[in-house]
């Protein structure tokens, strides 16, 4: 007695043929096979989901929901849960080119300022050797004798032309500003390996937070992924506390009336937000029909405000 | 299924341990289509994932008969059986012929063709429907110079390694046959040996074929002028 129909197949196939796919495609299946929108008939959409998964399980395998990181935004995949003799025949890469991505992933998860991603040089100065010790552990003992030489003659050529397949197939993917950062499939097939391997979690979501923002308090090790906390920004009216460490966390936040918030003095010049108008908006005074004196003295107490107002302005950026 | 599992516990295998082999089974044939993009597995290889622990003579076929059916109850995939129809004369073999076997999905086409199909391996698609389809009208059997001659035609050399849309061009052609779209063999002729391409089991394959058929129809009904094949 068949427990999946067509329809299950579909976004299984789907999943299978295309690689991970973005929320709104996926739901865009679901709601063309169903007739259901997945966002008001949740429930339903999370059955059909966990229909799937009871079967999948019979082969180890599982349809996986994440964040891709590097955009907050959510996909679902086809994913192995096993690494097995079977799954070994899975891939296309080499073992030089799997050696060389996990030194790259190893090299992202370590940046203690939580970017998320390496420059290009970086990637391409791994050096495989290194890999090889870390996982053979306290076995090691001959040191670089040790090491098979397709890994050690794996050459800057060979290290390019793998990490142009990696972004390719997802595994990586080129940051905006032309760095080397996580893909969707590792977000995705990695995600419990994360999750154990002793990365900080996210405070707010508790997945591994890999490219997030860290606490500003030097000391502190607390991590929160950049869109959630657009979430609770949005529900704390701009104002973050550390849970860790107590440090309230500083914002630029985009409206003039911030800088009111942040400056002591009470000053009607200070809600302008540029320095560069402050000092328009003094020559025009001076030109205008007012007291030379308290022109003057405005000029005075108005070049101090313009200090404050760049020294606040310093603290936010 | 009260069959099978009969026959499973004549054999003196435990529900686990058989539940175990027929998902490596299963897993064996998902990884492996995805690493071989699609070429053909042989029986060889899944009877192997059995008897390496098992020797039990009737198992091997249970287990891949039962892998057969999860494939398509869980995942809707067909597991078809390609056989050698013709055989070729650089093949000695006959019985002896590794059966070997595809992933096909069951959902209807136009499903198919709409969530399914990966729009990035469209020109692969397009090209081996091409060649087919040239191979086909040709009788079934056509001498490598001729093939080329038509693909020439559409801007695909032999010699060109990098070509914007298909790369290697040698290469994809050669891709075909080892998806056993297409079979190479060597005929002796007058002028020395010459090289033959002949589809082979998957473009032979029962509902293939028949798609083909329609889809050229299709194209040379709309086509005044048709074009000659020599």
């Amino acid at each position: 007695m068949a427990v999946l129909n067509w329809k299950h197949h579909t976004l299984i196939q789907a999943l299978m043929t295309r690689g991970p796919l973005k929320e709104n495609e996926f739901h865009k299946i679901f709601a063309a096979v169903t007739g259901k929108n997945p966002r008001s008939h949740e429930r339903d959409f999370n059955d059909f989901l966990l229909k799937i998964n009871k079967e999948l399980s019979y082969v180890q395998m599982e349809l996986r929901r994440c964040r891709n990181q590097n955009d907050g935004q959510v996909c679902y995949g086809l994913v192995n849960n096993v690494s097995d003799e079977q799954s070994k025949f899975g891939t296309k890469y080499s073992v030089p080119q799997i050696t060389f991505y996990k030194g790259v992933i190893e090299a992202i998860m370590q940046d203690a300022t939580a970017q998320g991603s390496i420059s290009t040089i970086d990637a391409l100065n791994i050096r495989l050797e290194n890999q090889v010790h870390r996982g053979m552990g306290s076995q090691s003992q001959g040191g670089l004798s040790q090491v098979p030489p397709a890994l050690r003659n794996f050459s800057m050529s060979q290290k390019e032309k793998t990490l142009d397949e990696l972004v390719h197939d997802q595994w990586l993917c080129h940051t905006p500003d032309g760095d080397i950062g996580l893909g969707v499939k590792s977000y995705l097939d990695l995600r419990s390996w994360f999750h154990n391997s002793g990365i900080p979690t996210c405070e707010v979501c508790n997945e591994a937070a890999i490219k997030a923002k860290v606490c500003q308090n030097e000391g502190c090790m607390l991590r929160i992924h950049h869109y959630c906390l657009k979430k609770k920004l949005s529900q704390s009216r701009g104002k973050i506390v550390c849970p860790t460490c107590g440090v309230q966390w500083e914002f630029q936040i985009p409206k003039p009336e911030a800088i009111e918030v942040e400056d002591e003095l009470n000053e009607p010049t200070v809600s302008q937000p540029p320095a560069g108008s402050k000092r328009r908006k003094l020559k025009a005074n001076r030109n205008a029909d007012a007291d030379i004196g308290a022109c003057g003295s405005s000029q005075v107490s108005s070049a101090t405000n313009l200090k404050r107002v760049t020294r606040s302005y310093t603290r936010m950026t | 299924m009260a069959n099978s599992s009969q026959d499973f516990s004549q054999l003196n295998i435990s529900e686990e341990e058989k539940d175990k082999l027929v998902a490596e089974v299963i897993r064996y044939v998902l990884f492996k289509t995805h690493q071989n993009s699609g070429c053909p597995i042989k029986r060889d290889e899944l009877t192997q994932i059995v008897t390496k622990n098992y020797h039990q003579r009737l198992l091997p076929a249970l287990v891949i008969n039962e892998a057969i059916a999860k494939l398509s109850s869980i995942f809707g995939f067909e597991m078809r059986e390609l056989q050698r129809s013709r055989p070729s004369s650089t093949n000695q073999q006959s019985v002896a012929d590794a059966k070997s076997y595809v992933l096909i999905s069951q959902l209807p086409a136009d499903v198919y063709r709409k969530y399914i199909d990966d729009v990035n391996t469209a020109h692969l698609t397009g090209f081996t429907f091409v060649v087919i389809s040239i191979v086909h009208l040709a009788g079934g059997k056509i001498p490598e110079e001729h093939l080329w001659h038509h693909l020439r035609r559409m801007g695909l050399h032999e010699t060109d390694e990098s070509h914007p849309v298909l790369g290697n061009i040698k290469q994809a052609l050669e891709t075909l046959v080892q998806q056993r779209y297409l079979q190479k063999d060597k005929v002796n002729g007058p002028e020395g040996n010459t090289l033959v391409y002949e589809l082979a089991e998957r473009a032979l394959d029962g509902p293939v074929c028949d798609s083909i058929k329609e889809y050229i129809s299709q194209i040379v009904k709309k086509e005044v002028a048709s074009v000659e094949i020599d």
